[in-house]
């Protein structure tokens, strides 16, 4: 399976992602690949990649933010699962799941999510995050993992 | 329309979760409805048949929407039930302009209306394409081309018969013509699923 996250802002197409839920959504999350090209993670099955990615800071400020993941799968998958976890200084600060379930064979899939923010506090300061702040993102089929990736995220 | 504005009409039901799926033969538009779904009219003429499934999930304030567009080619077909369960709302996506095709339409949509899983669950036929009948309208004078959708209302009694409907007595249906290419006809459906959606599983 081989994932390509792309990272779309919330005002379309500017800028780029986010996860998390509701209370600390826009700590972390957001991923801006202005300079960085369009797909960043790709996933091997054996190997952990990681990856830096340059956030512009205004993406801490956004109300709401999509992202959006496009895989393809050669095999069929029962119970497919996303499991990600934003880390502050190896600290989990936040987990996000998501519960695709049945795989197609031969498929290729989309998924976008986009996560409003709860309130305008709480946010911590781009300088405090930068470079500290870590999205690990795990495929599973069932309890089986597929695929792992971590970005390393720095506001600029 | 855009997925935060689309959550925010379906707050009212008890659930806090809602799963939407969007089924029909390849080609009907599903994929093209999705994207009205959320704003992304930009994107609609860079639409290739989807081999799998496309998920727009919507996360604000505990509420969760998630909406399944699973590919309809016939290959694909023999996975959709893979994807029933749970689901609050079947949204049944037709190429109006397609009538070489209507019966096999029919013999999927009344072979889904059979499935247990999907028992009780309202269902929104989304009679598309509807642009290319004004296009094109089969017994009009020359030149004729009402932009009003209703004009093309013949055609839903006649889908409705040809899919049964009539006589369905366990679940809420609704056809609703639309253009998801003008991106008409879509809100009007969204507007239906926000009234009747309360009245499934739970």
């Amino acid at each position: 399976m081989h994932p390509q996250e792309r990272f779309s802002g919330r005002v379309k197409k500017t800028c780029l992602y986010q996860v998390l839920n509701m209370k600390v959504s826009r700590w972390a999350l957001a991923i801006c690949f202005g300079n960085l090209g369009q797909n960043l993670c790709l996933i091997d099955c054996d190997t952990m990649f990681v990856h830096t990615a340059r956030v512009p800071k205004k993406i801490l400020k956004c109300k709401a933010v999509s992202r959006e993941i496009n895989f393809t799968s050669s095999e069929m998958l029962n119970e497919l699962r996303l499991e990600q976890r934003v880390q502050f200084k190896g600290k989990s600060v936040e987990e996000w799941n998501f519960r695709f379930g049945f795989v197609i064979p031969g498929s290729t899939n989309t998924w976008q999510s986009v996560i409003e923010a709860e309130d305008e506090s709480q946010m911590m300061p781009a300088e405090i995050l930068t470079g500290n702040l870590t999205i690990e993102t795990k495929f599973l089929d069932g309890d089986l993992l597929v695929s792992t990736s971590v970005v390393r995220i720095y506001y600029v | 329309m855009g997925l935060l504005s689309l959550l925010r009409k379906f707050r009212k039901q008890p659930s806090r979760e809602l799963r939407i799926l969007i089924l029909g033969l390849d080609n009907a538009g599903k994929t093209t409805v999705l994207r009205v779904l959320a704003s992304e009219q930009d994107e609609i003429k860079n639409t290739t048949p989807t081999q799998g499934f496309n998920v727009k999930s919507v996360h604000s304030q505990g509420f969760k929407l998630n909406i399944w567009d699973i590919g309809g080619q016939r290959t694909i077909r023999p996975y959709w039930k893979h994807y029933f369960e749970g689901t609050d709302v079947l949204i049944f996506v037709v190429d109006s302009a397609d009538m070489m095709r209507m019966d096999e339409t029919g013999e999927e949509l009344s072979e889904l209306l059979q499935e247990h899983k999907l028992a009780g669950v309202p269902l929104l036929v989304f009679a598309n394409k509807q642009d290319l009948d004004l296009a094109m309208p089969p017994d009009e004078p020359a030149g004729y081309a009402s932009p009003d959708l209703q004009h093309n209302l013949l055609i839903f009694p006649q889908i409705a018969e040809k899919f049964q409907l009539t006589s369905l007595t366990d679940r809420r249906w609704q056809i609703q013509p639309c253009s998801a290419l003008r991106g008409e006809g879509i809100q009007e459906g969204m507007d239906w699923m926000a009234k009747n959606v309360s009245t499934s599983k739970w």
